[in-house]
């Protein structure tokens, strides 16, 4: 194996302030040693002989496919319930009473969660409803989860999750949502299986997620960043389509949709920073 | 394996004109839906740039650029790049943003973007080079540094080249400090970017 050479603190401060600016994501000087690995890793997977050769190729190369390995290396691709509970915390105590307000009678409140994996998202969002929302008798609520992996849905729609994906519930609550099936895995109760409804979609087709209808909270998170900035914003035009006016949108904590489009105006609340469909 | 072509958006036919009326709708989402149905390769892009700069709802444009960033091609460059001389500020930045978008086909203005009597069209169009995935838009910033008289103009680049110029480019570099003696806030961007470029350690 070719020895890479160190990369300095200049070239790295470089690297730092490029990738920000391409991710999101900010690596700091704590970091370097999981950096530096990654990126070490990468060199030599494209022969580049120094950080500058390599720096070069990310930068300039036309179809971005090292910048995108990269990213893939960089980001950690793990999803539990209440993983970012702060958003969901959001919900409840900022967007879902606002969205409730100018709710015609009898018309449904309607979430998305894109992409819902194994449906760890999903379920996280309908207990935290159930758990926490006020008003959560008061309306009909419709909690739709996509995604592009068939196999990932089929998961979902199993719900049956270790012990690991599942350790940050509180254990009152787990009793009241989970079944406990021996071998340190739970399955969520066939009431709350039921109220969630899972379908595929390609979010880079718009007749697609057109079909699904019009929501009042998408929640997309940690998905955007894989892909590249084209089609982030034509993702972020399907998701302008589907939203009511002053709807409202989630990302992941790394993801802004300022740096993707201008389409959606910022709203900070108390727990997170959300984007909102002008009304 | 066969070619496939992209599949146009249902309703359109690439074979035939697509009727430029409903870009024009009174109904601001009808325009939105105009300008997203054209948005697919070798699309109509000149009845989108003959929209952009009369559209003044915000979400339109914003669809307008997103389809002509998915068309591309010289007549999209065209069509966009007057809009650097433009007063309003969103409409330029959203020009900008799309011409750092199409590579191949700004290229071939580059040299006139740079030669342009207004210093501020220059700045815009570093804004567009130093974006580019393009293995000449160092050495383009380079000599624009060599020879270009406005400090705006020159700063703009000695910006870009902190992070995508190459080591020869210092001496070069050292000399605007001459140039402009009593800019100190140029200096102050000169060495950052030398630099960066030779991995120093910053202070």
């Amino acid at each position: 194996m070719r020895e890479t050479t160190p990369i300095s603190p200049g070239e790295f401060a470089k690297f730092q302030e490029f990738f920000y600016r391409k991710t999101g994501l900010l690596f700091t000087e704590a970091k370097r040693y999981f950096v530096d690995r990654r990126l070490a890793e990468r060199m030599q997977a494209t022969g580049s002989a120094s950080f500058r050769d390599y720096f070069t190729l990310l930068r300039f190369q036309a179809s971005g496919t090292e910048l995108q390995a990269l990213v893939n290396l960089m980001t950690v691709n793990e999803t539990y319930f209440y993983r970012e509970q702060y958003q969901f915390k959001c919900l409840v105590d900022s967007m879902l009473d606002e969205v409730a307000r100018t709710k015609k009678p009898g018309r449904p409140i309607r979430i998305w969660s894109v992409p819902c994996a194994t449906g760890e998202e999903p379920y996280t969002l309908a207990i935290h409803l159930l758990e926490h929302w006020a008003q959560v008798d008061a309306f009909e609520i419709e909690i739709l989860a996509s995604d592009i992996d068939t196999a990932a849905l089929d998961a979902a729609r199993a719900g049956i999750y270790a012990a690991r994906a599942v350790q940050y519930v509180p254990m009152t609550v787990r009793r009241r949502y989970f079944t406990e099936l021996g071998d340190d895995r739970w399955q969520i109760i066939p009431e709350l299986r039921r109220s969630i409804e899972f379908t595929r979609v390609n979010l880079h087709d718009r007749a697609e997620v057109a079909r699904n209808g019009r929501f009042d909270v998408i929640f997309c998170r940690n998905l955007l960043i894989y892909f590249d900035e084209h089609s982030r914003r034509q993702a972020a035009e399907s998701f302008f389509d589907v939203l009511y006016p002053g709807g409202f949108i989630g990302l992941g904590h790394s993801e802004s949709m300022s740096r993707i489009s201008s389409l959606f105006n910022v709203r900070r609340f108390p727990d997170a920073i959300v984007y909102q469909k002008p009304r | 394996m066969p070619l496939i072509r992209p599949t146009p958006p249902p309703g359109t036919d690439p074979g035939q004109a697509v009727p430029a009326a409903r870009l024009d709708a009174a109904d601001p989402t009808e325009r939105r839906r105009a300008a997203l149905d054209r948005a697919y390769p070798d699309g109509p892009a000149a009845d989108l740039c003959r929209r952009l700069p009369v559209e003044n709802e915000p979400a339109v444009r914003e669809a307008i650029l997103t389809a002509l960033m998915t068309i591309g091609g010289p007549q999209a460059v065209d069509g966009l790049l007057p809009l650097l001389r433009s007063e309003d500020a969103a409409l330029r930045n959203g020009a900008i943003e799309a011409l750092q978008k199409m590579d191949r086909d700004v290229v071939p203005h580059v040299e006139n973007l740079f030669a342009d009597p207004d210093s501020d069209v220059r700045i815009f169009a570093v804004n567009i080079v130093e974006a580019l995935r393009h293995p000449l838009a160092p050495a383009w910033l380079f000599r624009l540094v060599q020879f270009e008289r406005h400090i705006n103009v020159c700063a703009a680049a000695v910006d870009a080249l902190a992070e995508i110029g190459t080591p020869d480019m210092v001496p070069a570099l050292e000399t605007l400090t001459d140039r402009f003696p009593n800019q100190p806030f140029l200096h102050f961007a000169v060495r950052l970017a030398i630099r960066r470029i030779t991995g120093e350690a910053e202070p």
